[in-house]
């Protein structure tokens, strides 16, 4: 058997059976064993959607994700992806096609130092010298990018290692290092800050899914009752029904997140990494609480927030082992009156569609267990703050990069991992042109993706700081001239349907999820319509801008 | 200020490249470095000496999650000051 074919075999060894990429000269190899191989490899229409989508898989599933990409132009595409899956901790393998080892280091056609490249947005990466090191490599990436924190690993293969023979050996997968051990010692003095906390505090990320300790979570929560918020990866950690959840908290989080957790003397952070979207101004970051750290990644521990005590490995173990009843009945109800004051307000004046509103409608019509991917900007804040979401799992969005381009691409690998679900990507006029190219992966399989536009004809999230912080000077962030997008989805053979008045939205949603296929909802909205609250660069989050005092 | 690490590591190609690069990225100054091949088990020694003004476990705990880093060690004088 040749190089390539392992690849393929070791793959379908972990259990791999979809898989994003896009061919060219150096990987020809690898595309030759694919072409005979069960595992069913999509083609996107750039390396970046690949591998988006391969992320979209991965989150929404909780597998590993796996793209490829040939050498030069094709992995240089892959960069922007593997340091989005890098911040946010997504388990994903890249294979790159690399140049032949006779003629690397000489400048070959398309010879790129992508080794090199690697080195800061992945976890880790490779660089295949010998056929015979092939099988252990990949099952050792396989090993990396799930372990511990997850992340992207890299694994560079030269097109001759690919097309050399190799005996066709049993090669027993090697386990996982499991590294991870998980220390108790200072649980009884967790515990007793938690009984002792007059306002304690759950602060929840992306890692408590992670690890698989949700149900640990609500456990955790009911035995020690107290209020709670999460950050932008931990949204729909919290069961829907617990009255003290606070929301999201941060930058554009809610009222009562944000106050709350500048009050309270204990805050437990969950998985999470305080991040500065999340603490504002650091200085000024629930300045009366001590603080538990519960995390998986000992370099994430003191990094920014020191923590009186702290946790490193399983949450599963560590959520019962600190679990302590509380005494703060008087705090629960203040944080309860808390989130009845500060609630959403949807009465909006005049016909246009409003936005917040017009998600809230999606989040109550769409399927139950449906997954959301979005884009970033202004819609994604908005998502954020009026959709509900079962799970971690359900609301795929880039957190820690930021990335427009995201929510298409990520809808395409959610749907292919989860084949029954709904899949709605929710995107903004700028960010699905960022990666329009791969609605021509939705028509040629057919995917049945709703895409929601919500179109303000502007950088939106951009264009509000223009206006709150550079003067409205609004540089370079007019999209006045878009495109006509319905028509442009009807060139990929995705019906669609624009609407701009608030009645509407309920006719238009009932038609989008009850036709079978892809479909396209062009939403026009307000260019003035902005995001609330919002904390400024450098205050503290309880100084947030309302829309009241704009 | 200062700070000597001793470190072991697998003698990977891009090793040393990534010991530097997160030593950049995380705000320390490369002060000093030395290699030494080991002949056992692929290694290499590494001493690498840093200056900033940041506490030296943001480094290490970034260094420590190197895959291709053994052990790692702080010079005895730093470690008596973390402790004080
Ligand atoms: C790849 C990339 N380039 C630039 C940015 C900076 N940026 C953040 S939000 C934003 C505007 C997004 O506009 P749009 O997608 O229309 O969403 P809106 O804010 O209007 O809802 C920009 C340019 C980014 N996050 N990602």
């Amino acid at each position: 058997m040749k190089g390539a074919e392992l690849v393929l075999q070791v793959l379908q060894q972990h259990g791999v059976d979809t898989i994003f990429g896009y061919p060219g000269g150096a990987i020809m190899p690898i595309y030759d064993a694919i072409y005979a191989s069960p595992v069913k490899h999509y083609l996107c229409r750039h390396e970046q959607g690949g591998a988006f989508s391969a992320i979209g898989y991965a989150r929404s599933s909780g597998k590993v994700g796996v793209c490829l990409a040939t050498s030069g132009p094709g992995a240089t595409n892959l960069i922007t992806s593997l340091a989005d899956a890098m911040l946010d901790s997504v388990p994903l393998v890249a294979i790159t096609g690399q140049v032949s080892q006779a003629v690397m280091g000489t400048d070959a056609f398309q010879e790129i130092d992508v080794l090199g490249l690697s080195i800061s947005v992945t976890k880790h990466s490779f660089m295949v010298r010998s056929v015979d090191e092939l099988a252990a490599t990949l099952h050792q990436a396989f090993a990396i990018a799930r372990s511990g924190r997850p992340g992207p690993v890299l694994v560079d293969i030269p097109k001759d290692v690919q097309l050399a023979e190799v005996a066709v050996v049993d090669v027993a997968q090697q386990q996982p290092e499991n590294r991870l051990t998980t220390s108790l010692a200072q649980s009884a003095k967790a515990r007793q800050l938690i009984a002792n906390a007059k306002k304690p505090m759950a602060y929840i990320g992306g890692g408590v899914h992670m690890a698989s300790a949700m149900a640990q979570l609500q456990d955790f929560l009911h035995q020690c009752p107290m209020p709670s918020v999460t950050t932008l990866k931990g949204m729909g950690s919290v069961a829907k029904d617990n009255p003290y959840y606070l929301g999201m908290l941060g930058m554009h989080g809610t009222q009562a997140a944000n106050i709350a957790v500048q009050q309270c003397d204990l805050l437990i952070c969950l998985g999470a990494r305080f991040d500065d979207r999340v603490t504002g101004n650091l200085k000024k970051f629930a300045p009366h609480a001590k603080v538990i750290h519960v995390d998986i990644d000992p370099a994430e521990i003191n990094k920014v927030r020191f923590a009186q005590v702290s946790f490193l490995g399983d949450m599963q173990k560590i959520l019962p082992a600190i679990a302590s009843t509380t005494d703060c009945s008087d705090w629960l109800a203040h944080c309860s009156s808390l989130k009845q004051q500060h609630g959403w307000r949807y009465d909006h004046p005049g016909e246009r569609i409003y936005a917040p509103l017009m998600l809230k409608q999606l989040s109550e019509r769409m399927p139950n267990n449906s997954v959301v991917c979005c884009d970033v900007g202004q819609h994604q804040m908005w998502v954020a703050q009026h959709m509900r979401f079962s799970h971690p799992r359900n609301h795929l969005s880039s957190g820690g990069l930021g990335t427009m381009g995201f929510g298409l691409p990520a809808a395409i690998g959610a749907k292919l991992a989860r084949p029954h679900d709904t899949v709605i990507a929710v995107s903004g006029d700028g960010s699905f042109m960022m990666n329009v190219q791969e609605l021509a992966t939705i028509k040629r399989f057919r995917l049945p993706v709703k895409i929601v536009i919500v179109d303000n004809q502007r950088l939106g999230m951009v264009k509000q700081w223009q206006q709150l912080f550079f003067n409205e000077r609004y540089s370079e962030t007019d999209l006045s001239d878009n495109p006509d997008f319905v028509a442009l989805a009807a060139a990929f053979a995705i019906p669609g349907h624009s609407v701009s008045r608030k009645d509407e939205v309920e006719s238009a949603l009932e038609a989008m999820f009850t036709w079978p296929g892809p479909y396209l909802l062009h939403v026009r909205i307000d260019e003035k319509d902005n995001v609330w609250p919002l904390v400024p660069p450098g205050a503290a989050n309880e100084d947030m801008l309302m829309e009241s005092n704009q | 200020m200062n700070h000597t690490l001793t470190i072991t590591a697998n003698n990977e190609a891009s090793v040393v490249e990534r010991l530097l690069q997160v030593t950049r990225y995380r705000g320390y100054q490369l002060a000093g470095l030395q290699l030494t091949p080991l002949a056992e088990m692929a290694g290499l020694l590494i001493t690498l000496t840093v200056t900033s003004d940041k506490p030296i476990h943001l480094l290490t705990s970034q260094l420590h999650k190197l895959y291709d880093v053994r052990e790692l060690q702080l010079a005895s004088a730093d470690i008596a000051a973390l402790r004080a």
